[in-house]
């Protein structure tokens, strides 16, 4: 089933859209090397989930919104191949419900937003764990799956039974009730990928993922110094709140974007990148608390150590418009010796550096042995 | 009484003309203290010198220092804010905080205590809190210290008599 779901995948992909085609054939080696990690862990997950019953399957239903051609068909190939399977048959109406409106605007226009969707699941495979913003993260092996519903609601919607029914006219409030059961479950997640700039709401993410999971706003083990996600979400509007400083308030420059999500210290006192700098060269204390920056020669070379794989990442994001709706929280390597942080702040600056060759930074992956 | 000596000498300043960064945080620093001065302070560019500044401070009520007017030189280094402003009293005062050539000890003023965060008004701030609350255990007068700690009435009245002879 694995190897069917990629063959599956990729040939739709290249037929419907020829205008994505370069992309996609520079995306699929990572693809197809991922593929089979993501149909695992999608078993896996299924499997956890189907433990818990069938309520909380309802609500592990919501999802990115994004049609995505490849995991389209291998979810097609679930359906047909594990039709008896509730999970799958409810995914699938809730797309064709909810979605089908937006579908009609995602078409295959849009389609270059799949391929950040897959391999963003694929990369939370490895050690590399990765929040998106438009809530496809870690569980975008069962999201994308409901993007599906244009093409399968027809044949499916005849499938779905009362009792799916039921739970369809308000599974929103069952999520939010189980969300409030469970917690410490709960994963920042934008409900609408049109407008990203929406607060988040928190939604289930299957338990017993811990370890590809990206950081979550509430999570005790979150480093402190990675920015918030809530506060990223705003910082492109450049409202001007007073949560965010427009300028430095040590040399009173205006912030940038970059300075904007630099966040150097757990006391949450900005300050821009030159300043940081110059203070890192005298005593290297923040002005804020008076405490030393944290190990910044550590942060300084796991940055450079790792920029080709955020290199990699920003061309996943870089795909025109779909890229604002993909914000990446964090990513975590585990190195053999310890693990390197690599913030938002680091992502925007591979932004301003698109479209690398996808292949020499998968070897890079390879290299750094994180694949 | 004046002290002008050290404060300048082997200085060197920067450009008035070109804007450093320094020099656009200081007349941020201007701006806000224009527009929100604390209580009982003023401070501004003495000259259009914008790292040299001329500050007053009223002797808070309550102490013997009521009534007092107290004068202040504050001067910019060029890496400010990364390093301390330099504040010297340019009113005699009988503090033990403050010596005969106006230097004062205040902990946020020294280097290793300084935060590129803090501003005038914040130093202002500090300075007029150790009017109320001098610090007797890092003194700059050791002998005022003492005379604080052991006989504090007579060290009030040597600083309301010293008030009403020099900051008047």
């Amino acid at each position: 089933m694995v190897y069917d779901s990629i063959a599956n995948a990729s040939i739709p992909t290249a037929a419907s859209n020829s205008k994505d085609f370069g992309k996609k054939k520079r995306v699929n080696r990572t693809a197809k090397l991922k593929q089979s990690k993501l149909d695992v862990r999608r078993e896996q997950w299924l499997s956890q989930v189907k433990n818990r019953g069938f309520k909380e399957e309802t609500k592990a239903t919501r999802v990115t919104k994004m049609p995505a051609p490849e995991t389209h068909a291998t979810t097609e190939t679930h359906a047909a191949t594990e039709r008896e399977h509730p999970i799958v048959k409810l995914e699938i109406s809730v797309g064709g419900e909810e979605n089908e409106s937006l579908m009609n605007n995602y078409s295959d226009s849009e389609s270059p937003s799949n391929s950040p969707t897959s391999h963003t699941s694929s990369v939370s495979e490895s050690n590399i764990s990765v929040t998106n913003f438009t809530g496809s993260s870690s569980r975008s092996s069962c999201g994308s799956s409901s993007s599906s519903g244009d093409c399968c609601s027809g044949s499916m919607t005849d499938e779905e039974d009362d009792e799916d029914d039921g739970c369809l006219d308000d599974w929103e409030a069952i999520a939010d009730a189980l969300a409030a059961a469970d917690d410490i479950q709960k994963s920042p997640v934008d409900e609408h990928p049109l407008t990203p700039p929406e607060p988040e709401q928190p939604v289930l993410t299957p338990a017993g993922s811990t370890n590809f999971r990206a950081w979550r706003p509430d999570d005790v083990s979150r480093p402190q110094s990675l920015p918030n996600l809530v506060k990223q979400n705003s910082f492109p509007m450049k409202s001007g709140s007073s949560a965010f400083p427009s300028s430095c308030p040590i040399c009173c420059e205006d912030l940038d974007m970059t300075d904007s999500s630099f966040l150097p210290c757990p006391c949450g006192y900005r300050l821009c990148l030159f300043c940081h700098k110059r203070i890192l060269e005298d005593n290297g204390r923040c002005p804020g608390c008076r405490k030393q920056y944290e190990s910044h020669g550590n942060a300084a070379s796991s940055k450079f150590g790792l920029f080709g794989c955020l290199v990699w990442l920003g061309t996943l994001l870089d795909t025109g418009s779909s890229a604002r709706f993909v914000n990446i929280d964090s990513i975590c390597i585990e190195d053999h010796s310890h693990v390197k942080k690599v913030d938002w702040f680091h992502l925007q600056y591979v932004r301003y550096y698109p479209r690398a060759p996808g292949f020499m930074i998968l070897d890079f992956l390879l290299f750094l042995d994180v694949l | 009484m004046m002290n002008s000596g050290s404060l300048t000498g082997g200085r060197s300043w920067p450009s008035r003309t070109s804007l450093t960064s320094s020099g656009k945080r200081i007349q941020k620093e201007m701006a806000e203290l224009n527009t929100d001065p604390p209580a009982d302070c003023s401070a501004g560019p003495k000259g259009d010198n914008l790292y040299h500044w001329v500050a007053t401070l009223f002797g808070p009520q309550g102490t013997p220092y009521d009534g007092g007017i107290y004068f202040l030189d504050i001067t910019f280094p060029a890496n400010y804010p990364f390093k301390p402003p330099k504040v010297v009293f340019k009113t005699r005062i009988y503090h033990c905080n403050v010596d005969s050539t106006g230097n004062v000890s205040l902990d946020i003023l020294e280097e290793n205590s300084w935060s590129p965060a803090l501003t005038i008004s914040k130093v202002l701030l500090a300075l007029r809190s150790i009017f109320n609350n001098p610090n007797p255990y890092k003194p700059q007068v050791p002998g005022i210290a003492h005379l604080y700690l052991v006989d504090r009435s007579k060290h009030d009245a040597l600083a309301a008599e010293w008030t009403q002879r020099f900051a008047k």
